[in-house]
């Protein structure tokens, strides 16, 4: 028995999805890339980053990785409002990354980073968290460098380390703006139940968790931007 | 919740709840480690290692820093320095009208601090309370006395004619009462009822949000520990008109003495027949219990409650979809305020007509306020719907000293500040918000002439940064950098248009957030800057010019 089919229209086009259908996956359908950091398809939405939210005409902006599609919405996805949000959240999270992202410099692919260049951020109108605010390195576990000042708490690490590979090993730990990943009981990763399995590496958008042996590869592993 | 009142419960015997007591709940339950520790890190009420035996927690909210709460503590630091005592710094504990308030080992008092010294000593051993009870019933209690309790459910449960169109009766009673939710978002009543008891699939369970903790808010202190039985009546009629066979009380763990006469309420219902196996004849069971938070503002949030429950960190969920469908364990859930569960009895005693006729002019019902700061008698009021503000201020002597009112917030820390010359504006929802702010929890903290109202509208969003859970950027981020430009800005170190920075920065953190603290953590603020475009006190943040 096939799903029931929802209509509904996305920045003036209109698209036919199965019901339970995200807007996120219903606009990449129609070939509308949303930005989003903590999203990624593979893992369950969480909708914790802001950056995919969308206009249905609601009181607030919905998080299009996590809101299903409903008959007759009408969704934007591209108003001058939702841009100035992207740009705000995106400075946001830029205030407290550290000079260099380990990701940038070796795989050249930080989200963070490459959203900032989409949305020609220049200044970051809010104070440095980096120096304020230090979080501190791990270097502990011989393959996963951790740098917890690039760490954006988008979850990826968090669902692919526990739903993914259910290693179980990685938490949030803490409140508010403190918030920030832990391995078991907050141990140093090299000494938790971490199995070395990459997953989390793999996920993590931002320069946070970066493989030791890319690092090596391409000799940046102590170097600084 | 096993895991939560597991982790509870060693942290009260122990003082502590430390690596090996984790472990050892690891071993025992099957828990990974990651969740024990995503769990102890975030609700105050756990520590990792064990602090003084005297831990004084002092309230450093708004109502209670108008009254000298720094001071306060400084006092009791000094006071305490040859003890081995903790003097710590804490979001508002529900005793706004005693203020300045602090607690002593979760126990909330106020006093002097040589008094405060003396019981947490053990010298004396009451816990120093100025408020009695009432000796009679309260407005909104449809029983004469005790031997009446629980009267309305058993006319109700027990009673004769088709169940379904009793349950249907009560659903209209409340929708023809007009009863919105008092826990500040004032959603229709019957209508939560009716989407409850119509959702598909269960087992369903109704919950009392009993988190009470917006600044200025006691309220609902009050009614738990004056008239807990109608709360738990209300849950038994709820519970039997939804189709749910368990209520939880979700109460915050500051309100020890309500946890008391809930407990006692909670015996006498049994007693009485009104909980057990088969309430009333009905054929059902109905049980309730009391589920006691392990902290933070934010498990007022309902989906943030939910997520407690379930054993998880009280971090709130994306909605849709919404507890009436989809709720603790994924099934149909109610979840209602104190205030709005305990009006229940009276509305199904008495009838919707006669609720209706207790407001002012064309208002329908009875409110209970909370009045706090530049207030001669500040306290918990029962008045009807529609009194203006002005009338409430005179109901409580008025302003004390002579002076003039500057401004009110009408419903809590959430709720922008109005001036004077909105005085009066009825206390109903839909008139509040066209006034330009929200009737909220209906917690009235009154400001004088002579106050510094950015101090106190920074208190409050400084209020939401602490509480912020930190799981969705704008909120974690944004209410950190809001409260450090702005403190930088009265340091002297402030930037141009720092106001036009922090409207912009407010559109994102309301329109982004996942939740409401998020959504009006900076609103405080940004509306006073608005609303009060004369304040000397804001010439800092509206400056054109570099400070």
């Amino acid at each position: 028995m096939s799903a029931r089919e929802i209509s509904l229209t996305i920045d003036g086009r209109e698209v036919t999805v199965a019901e339970g259908t995200t807007i996120w996956e219903a606009a990449a359908a129609l070939g509308i890339d949303i930005p989003a950091l903590c999203h990624s398809p593979g893992l369950r939405p969480v909708g914790v980053c802001r950056l995919c939210v969308v206009d249905v005409g609601a009181r607030t902006l919905a998080a299009s990785c996590v809101r299903e599609c409903e008959p007759g919405m009408s969704v934007r996805t591209d108003t001058d409002e939702i841009e100035g949000h992207r740009r705000t959240l995106t400075e946001l999270l830029l205030a407290d990354q550290p000079e260099t992202s380990r990701r940038e410099v070796s795989t050249g692919d930080d989200a963070l980073y490459g959203l900032a260049r989409d949305l020609n951020i220049a200044d970051v109108p809010f104070p440095d968290g980096a120096e304020a605010h230090p979080r501190g390195f791990d270097d502990s576990s011989p393959v996963i460098a951790v740098d917890h000042q690039a760490c954006i708490l988008c979850d990826r690490c968090v669902r692919a380390c526990d739903e993914v590979q259910h290693n179980d090993v990685i938490t949030r730990s803490g409140k508010g703006y403190d918030v920030r990943i832990a391995f078991d009981l907050d141990a140093a990763m090299g000494e938790s139940t971490c199995v070395a399995c990459g997953e989390c590496a793999a996920a993590c958008p931002t320069g946070a968790l970066v493989h030791k042996r890319v690092l090596r590869a391409v000799g940046t592993s102590e170097e600084t931007a | 919740m096993d895991l939560l009142r597991r982790l509870m419960a060693v942290q009260h015997e122990r003082g502590a709840v430390d690596d090996a007591a984790l472990q050892r709940i690891a071993r025992e339950t099957g828990e990974p480690l990651y969740r024990l520790e995503g769990l102890r890190s975030f609700y105050p009420a756990f520590r990792e290692r064990p602090g003084a035996p005297a831990r004084i927690a002092v309230c450093r909210d708004v109502a209670c820093r108008m009254k000298g709460a720094k001071g306060y503590a400084r006092r009791l630091r000094e006071v305490l320095s040859d003890v081995d005592a903790e003097v710590e710094e804490v979001s508002c504990l529900g005793l706004c009208d005693q203020a300045p308030a602090c607690a002593v080992n979760d126990v909330s008092l106020s006093g002097a601090a040589e008094d405060i010294r003396d019981y947490s000593l053990g010298v004396s051993p009451l816990p120093l309370s100025p408020e009695t009870p009432p000796n009679a019933p309260m407005p909104t209690d449809p029983h004469p006395g005790p031997e009446a309790h629980y009267a309305t459910a058993r006319a109700l449960i027990g009673g004769s004619g088709a169940a379904d169109a009793r349950r249907d009766r009560v659903i209209q009673a409340l929708r023809d009462s007009g009863l919105r939710g008092m826990g500040g978002a004032a959603f229709p009543t019957g209508d939560k009822w009716a989407y409850t008891r119509q959702a598909p699939g269960g087992p369903k369970t109704v919950v009392c949000n009993a988190d009470e903790s917006e600044p200025g808010t006691f309220k609902d202190r009050a009614l738990l520990e004056w008239q807990p039985h109608l709360l738990v009546e209300g849950m038994i009629i709820a519970a039997w008109v939804i189709g749910a066979q368990r209520g939880i009380i979700y109460l915050r763990h500051e309100y020890e003495r309500a946890r008391r006469a809930l407990e006692q309420a909670i015996a006498a219902a049994r007693e009485a027949g009104a909980l057990g196996g088969d309430v009333f004849g009905s054929g059902k069971g109905i049980e309730v219990e009391v589920f006691v938070s392990p902290g933070g503002y934010i498990l007022g949030e309902e989906t943030a409650l939910l997520e407690a429950l379930e054993d998880r960190r009280g971090e709130p969920r994306n909605k849709p979809p919404f507890p009436t469908v989809s709720g603790l364990d994924g099934r149909p859930t109610l979840i209602n305020n104190v205030e709005t569960l305990a009006a229940v009895p009276v509305i199904v005693e008495r009838g919707a007509d006669w609720w209706r006729r207790q407001g002012a002019g064309d208002y329908a019902g009875l409110k209970y306020v909370s009045l706090s700061g530049d207030v001669r008698r500040p306290g918990v009021y029962c008045v009807p719907w529609g009194t203006t503000v002005r009338e409430v201020l005179e109901l409580a002597g008025g302003v004390p000293g002579d002076r003039a009112l500057k401004a009110f917030s009408p419903g809590g820390a959430s709720t922008p500040f109005l001036p004077a010359s909105a005085l009066d504006t009825p206390l109903d929802f839909d008139a509040m918000r066209e006034a330009g702010s929200g009737l909220g929890t209906g917690a009235i903290l009154f400001v004088a002439e002579d106050r510094d109202l950015l101090d106190i509208v920074l208190a409050q969003t400084r209020f939401f940064r602490n509480e912020s859970c930190g799981k969705c950027v704008p909120c974690r981020v944004g209410s950190h950098k809001a409260v450090q430009q702005i403190e930088a800005a009265l340091a002297g170190e402030g930037e141009p248009g720092l106001d036009d920075h922090l409207e912009t920065l407010n559109a994102t953190l309301a329109r982004t957030s996942i939740c409401g603290l998020g959504q009006v953590a900076l609103l405080p603020v940004v509306d006073a800057l608005a609303r009060f475009p004369d304040e000397p006190s804001f010439r800092v943040l509206t400056s054109k010019e570099a400070t």
